[in-house]
Formats: C-alpha cells, structure tokens, sequence
C-alpha cells in the first residue's frame, strides 16, 4: 500500500471527490460570511436542485443543459424566497440567533419531507447509469467524473473569486459581510447583497448536487449528510473565509481517503466527526493560516469597516 | 374475485388473457380456502364467534432510505391478505394488517412495537430488517408477544429469545451456500470480502469468511465501510493490492452499485458476489455492462421455478405497473401473511384466545406451513431452511446460475 501509485491514486480520486464538498463549503461559507448565518436549510435547496434536475432529466427527457438550468432556478428561487419570506422577517424582528437556526434547520427537514412525499426515498440517480469512462493516465485511473468534478469545481471558484474581487456586485457582498449596517450607511443594499449571495449558493450547491447524482444514488434525506461536512469545513477553514473553507474541504476529503491506509475503512466517517469536535473545542475561530499581505488595496468607493479581503473576511 | 362484467367484450385476445388470469386467481383463492383457513369452527368460544378481524401487526420501514423495499413488502402483505379476506378469512373473520413505519431505525421500531402490544393489542408482529429484530426482541421476549422475522437475515436473530422467530432463512444459509460454491464450483482460492458496518454487514461477512477458508479459500482482505460512504477508493486500492480472484460485496441496494462502480473505475476486474439484496434491476440499469458475471443468491424460487411466482408477478405488475423491489423478498411476505392466518386458525380451533403465547404454542405445534411464493415453511427451532438459488447477470439480465439445497 506504500506503492507510489497507490498514493497518487489515492491523492486523484481523492482530490476529485473533494470537488463536491468543495462546492458545498463554498455555498455554506459565502452564506455565513455575508449574512452572518448558519444556513442549514442549504440541505434543502441541496434536494430541491437535485430533483429538480432529476425531473427534468428522466421524466421530462430533456437534456443536460435543461436540467441544470431548473436545478439552478430552483434552488435559486427557494434561496431567495427563503431570504424574502424568512430570513428578512426574522431580521425585522430582530430574532436571536437561535431563531435563524431553528428556522434553517425546519425549514430543511420541511422540504426534505415534501421532496420525500412527492419523489420517494428510493435512491435516485440523474442518469440511469453511473459507470463513467476512464482512462489510465500515468498508471493511475482517471474517470470522466473526475475530470467534469475538479474543472466544474476550479471554474467556480475562480469566477467566484474575480466576482468578489473585479465586480461592484461582489465587492457590495464583502462590503456587508464586513458591517452591513455600515454598508447601508454608504447606499449598499444589504438585502440585495443576501440575494444575491443566496443566488450565488443556489448555483453552487446545484453544481454539487449534479456530481453526486452522476456519482450514486440520492434520496431526500441525503443532503443532511453533505451539510455536515460543509460545516465541519467550515469552522475548520474559519468563518467568513471562503476560499481557506474550500481548501479545508480539500484536506478533509483527503485526509479521509488516506486514512484509509492506517485505519479501516468503516471509521472514515468518524473522522469528520472527530474533526467538528477538535475544532470546536481547540479551533473556535477556525485554523489561523499566515495572513497573506494584500497586493492591492480594494477600491475605496465600496470598501467600510476593516479592508475587505475576501479570502480573509471578518 | 372475478369481475367478469368489468371485462370489456371487443378487446378480444386481451380479454382472454384477462380471463385466464382471473381463473388462476380463482383457482388460488380455491386453493386457499382447500387450506381450511375459511372453514369456520365448530362450536367454538367467545374469541371464535367474534366477527372481529384478527389483527396482524407489521413494522416496516415506509419512510427512509429503505422504504422502497418496506412499501413494496407491504403491498405483497395486502395482497396475501386480500386473497385471504376474499377466500372468507380465518373461521368466518376477516384479517387486518396494522402497519407502522420503522424508517429502519431500531428506535422507532421499538415504538411501533409498543403502539402495536399496548393500543392495537396484536398477538403477533410481522417485521424486518436485523437491527430493528434485535431492537425489538427485548420488548417481544417481556411482553410474551410473538414475533415473526419475514426479511432480515443476522444469524443472531436464532438467539434472540423465546418470542421471535424467523419466517426468513437466516445469513448463514444463503452466505453459507454461496461461499462453498465460490470455492467449490468456481474454483476460487483467494477472496476479498467487503461489507457494509451494520448488523446485517457484519454478521455475513463472518460468516463468508469462516466458511470459506474453512473449505479450503484465503480471505486476502475483509474491509469494512460506513453505511454512509459514498468514497471507497482506498479501501478498493487495498483490495487491489490482496490481488483476489473473487470479491464478495455485502451491502445494500445504496451502496453495492457504487462499490462496483468504484471497483471496476479502478480496473478491478474480478468476478463479484453479493447477497439477496443485490438482486435488483436497478442495480444491473446503473452498472450496465459493468454488473456482468455478478452474482446474486435469492431464498425463493423464481418466475421458472414455480408458476405462482409468475402469476404473482403479472398480477403485481398489473396493479403497481412497475416490478417489485427485491421480489424475493416479498414472496416471503405474501408467505408471512398465510403463516400468521395459520396460527389463528390453530388458536382459534383450539378455543384459545388468540394471545402471542397461544400464538408461539400454535407455532411450534403446527411447525409445518404452506408457503405458496417461497415453499413449504419448517421451524426447525429458530431458524428456517430454505434451498438457495444463485443468479448472475448475463447480458443486462439476472439468469439462474445454480440450486443449492
């Protein structure tokens, strides 16, 4: 098990089945840092953008592109209706923090058990098949899954990236997410910023959704399980950091598939676990990495509170 | 019951196949009512003058992960009681299933348990899947109720007391059969064994490995995996390293497709074997060419081996308009329905009250049941024997490979 390309395999397919929780961390991590949220009713929106595309794909019998366009929609509309019906009610009121999670983490399990009266619990798959091609690159096994799972996974983060760096838009989210009320002081719409971060969560967690149904079976109650893990990467990465939350997805995912070498496979799980409860005790704030020096400073004309960088926000 | 009004007149060879299909259900209901379960008592007491149903209590798991096989082990149970109820029921009274939802979950199992003892008062409970068996046992063993194990296969279910038993051959018979014939009939010597780390998992996988070195075999790797996992490349790597010439899979209908998946994306190219829960069509449209050669056993006879399994299908695929999940497995529950109707019968010719002792007393007197879908049921102490049928897939279809008795 030493061999080198049994660890190079191990470290590929590893690398690409992290794409999936790359996206959900990212979803998750963007939404904590803008609105300030644990938004567990992504698990929903997760089932929403699934069947969603799995409606469109096996009994609509449209294509792809169809199908990841209602995935997308769907989810976005649900993110955003949450934000509208939900979430700017509870600010009105100015809820405790407690009610935010009690409503996400309902308002989840609600869709979840629509998703469950309306699809079933059997386990789904987008396509009918799940085999994908694959060819040896190398000596290691490189699928078709593996390839759409890290470019689908490196193209998003790098829009994501030039959107919160090069566009007013992005810049507006990492405004509020540094002092919304500041923001407002300055004309930047903090609802507008929610939405348009739930948009932006919706795409990613559809993109998500798409690979792990190529991958194997889904049932409703399946996102509960992703949510998790977007939020053990999440406080690993520390809050508010997007992109050092992806990268933490990245470790986790590997450290699991190269556990594999010292431990069974049957506790592979239990490490996540055991990751959630080191860094809640030890890591509250998430793992501090060495700041890196900003190249630039961000334009003045968005910017309030302490300088906006958004791979270390807040 | 026969509708022969019902029975449109131009639609020709249509209505005639109609029609014979009909008159072999009528043949089956004469078969069952030829069984005595409809002859009503003579003389009898209070319990057998009542027209009250007799109530059979049922926890399955209809919400879930696994609630595509618990509805359709329903449905096969309201189908066994519907042609009970039309044939005139146990002694002039009708039966009634009081189904309860376990989601798979043992807690949830161990309430559906109670709400069926304390407010339905069943005297016997049908149910499934090992860990909510085991979960439940303790509360059947206290409370004197009995209950019957129509699906779920822990060799640990024989030891669970004197108020369960096992309508459902056990692990060790079919994962018994299948590692022999692994190393007997197809001449492999070195096996990987990877299993699902749940009750069912565990158990089997024992079993698999103990009998096979025990003929002769080298197990060269037993991984376990998370019933959760979606990611089993390391543990594959590791296999690929043992270098086996067989692959044992125990898992379920969730995991196994993606196991093999994983397995053949890895260039794993040996012959693999599972258990009853990978005979499953879905498993052969997600693998495609990939589930070829795959082995699968099953308890029960299938459409070639005995024609009520055919007539039993057409008239499934009929009323659900799609095949059963695991069909096997839901002949045993059409079969579980009779069992349960026997031993009312039995108490009730006996002038007893129909209570889970008198019930477990009807059990073991009568010890011999007719199982029309799965072949004469024998309780030969907590366990049942059953021959085994192993398929394998060969071109996109599960073919019958063997009969072991």
């Amino acid at each position: 098990m030493t061999d080198p390309l049994v660890l190079l395999q191990i470290l590929w397919t590893g690398a690409a089945t992290s794409a999936i929780f790359v996206l959900l961390t990212v979803a998750f991590s963007l939404t904590q840092k803008v609105t300030g949220l644990w938004n567990f009713a992504q698990a929903g929106f997760m089932g929403i953008a699934f069947y969603a595309m799995f409606y469109v794909l096996n009994d609509l019998q449209m294509p792809l592109i169809a199908a990841l366009a209602a995935g997308a929609v769907c989810a976005a509309l649900a993110a955003v209706l949450t934000e509208v019906i939900g979430l700017d009610v509870l600010r009105a009121r100015k809820s405790g923090s407690l009610m935010f999670f009690i409503f996400t983490l309902i308002l989840a399990q609600f869709i979840i058990y629509m998703l469950t009266l309306v699809f079933g619990t059997e386990p789904q798959t987008l396509y009918k098949s799940i085999m994908s091609p694959v060819r040896i690159v190398g000596g290691i096994a490189v699928s078709n899954w593996d390839l759409t799972a890290v470019a689908t996974a490196a193209t998003m983060l790098t829009l994501l990236f030039f959107f919160l760096k090069t566009t007013k838009e992005g810049q507006f989210l990492v405004a509020v997410s540094d002092n919304a009320k500041l923001a407002e002081l300055y004309g930047i719409s903090a609802k507008r910023a929610y939405r348009v971060t739930a948009v932006i969560a919706a795409l990613f967690i559809c993109a998500a959704m798409y690979l792990t149904g190529t991958r194997g079976g889904v049932t409703p109650n399946s996102p509960f399980e992703l949510v998790l893990a977007a939020t053990i990467a999440t406080l690993l990465g520390g809050m508010g950091r997007v992109f050092i939350g992806a990268m933490a997805a990245v470790i986790l995912a590997l450290i699991q598939s190269f556990s594999v070498l010292v431990i069974s496979s049957r506790w592979q799980n239990l490490l996540l676990y055991g990751f959630l409860f080191v860094t809640i005790t030890l890591f509250p704030r998430g793992i501090n990495l060495p700041r890196l020096k900003p190249k630039a400073a961000a334009s003045p004309s968005v910017t309030v509170g302490k300088p906006a960088d958004v791979t270390q926000g807040s | 019951m026969l509708q022969q009004g019902s029975i449109p007149q131009h639609k020709g060879k249509a209505m005639q196949s109609k029609l014979i299909t009909a008159l072999d259900r009528r043949r089956f209901l004469q078969a069952a009512a030829a069984a005595g379960l409809s002859a009503p008592l003579a003389g009898g007491g209070a319990w057998a003058q009542s027209k009250d149903p007799l109530k059979i209590g049922v926890t399955m798991p209809l919400t879930g992960s696994q609630a595509g096989y618990g509805n359709d082990f329903v449905i096969g149970m309201r189908q066994s009681l519907k042609d009970l109820n039309d044939a005139g029921g146990v002694a002039g009274r009708p039966l009634e299933l009081i189904v309860l939802d376990t989601q798979a979950e043992p807690p949830l199992g161990i309430n559906a348990m109670n709400k069926l003892i304390n407010v339905d008062k069943a005297p016997v409970i049908l149910t499934a899947w090992s860990a909510v068996v085991k979960a439940q046992a303790p509360t059947a063993n206290r409370e004197k109720v009995l209950l019957l194990n129509t699906g779920a296969n822990a060799p640990e279910i024989a030891h669970l007391g004197d108020f369960v038993y096992t309508l459902f051959p056990l692990a060790d018979v079919d994962i018994t059969a299948l590692a022999k014939y692994t190393y007997e009939k197809l001449g492999k010597r070195k096996a990987a064994v990877l299993y699902i780390n749940n009750d069912t998992g565990i158990d089997a996988a024992k079993i698999y490995k103990d009998i096979f070195e025990k003929a002769g075999g080298q197990v060269v790797a037993y991984e376990a995996y998370d019933p959760k996992a979606t990611e089993f490349s390391g543990m594959l790597l590791k296999v690929r390293a043992a270098n086996p010439d067989m692959v044992h899979v125990h898992g379920l209908i969730t995991d196994v497709p993606m196991v093999i998946a994983q397995m053949r994306q890895l260039g794993l190219q040996q012959r693999i074997s599972s258990y009853s829960a990978g005979y499953n069509q879905k498993l052969i449209d997600q693998l495609g060419p990939a589930a070829e050669d795959f082995i699968v056993t099953s308890l029960a006879p299938g459409v070639n081996d005995n024609p009520k399994v055919t007539e039993f299908l057409e008239r499934w695929k009929k009323e659900q308009n799609r095949a059963p999940n695991g069909l096997p497995y839901i002949q045993y529950q059409y079969d579980s329905v009779l069992v349960a109707a026997q031993l009312y019968k039995h108490v009730l010719e006996k002038k007893q009250e129909p209570t889970g002792e008198t019930m477990r007393e009807a059990l073991l007197a009568v010890k011999e049941f007719d199982s029309p879908m799965t072949g004469k049921t024998v309780i030969d102490g907590h366990r049942v024997n059953k021959p085994v049928f192993l398929l394998n897939v060969e071109k996109g279809q599960f073919k019958p490979l063997a009969k072991l008795d």
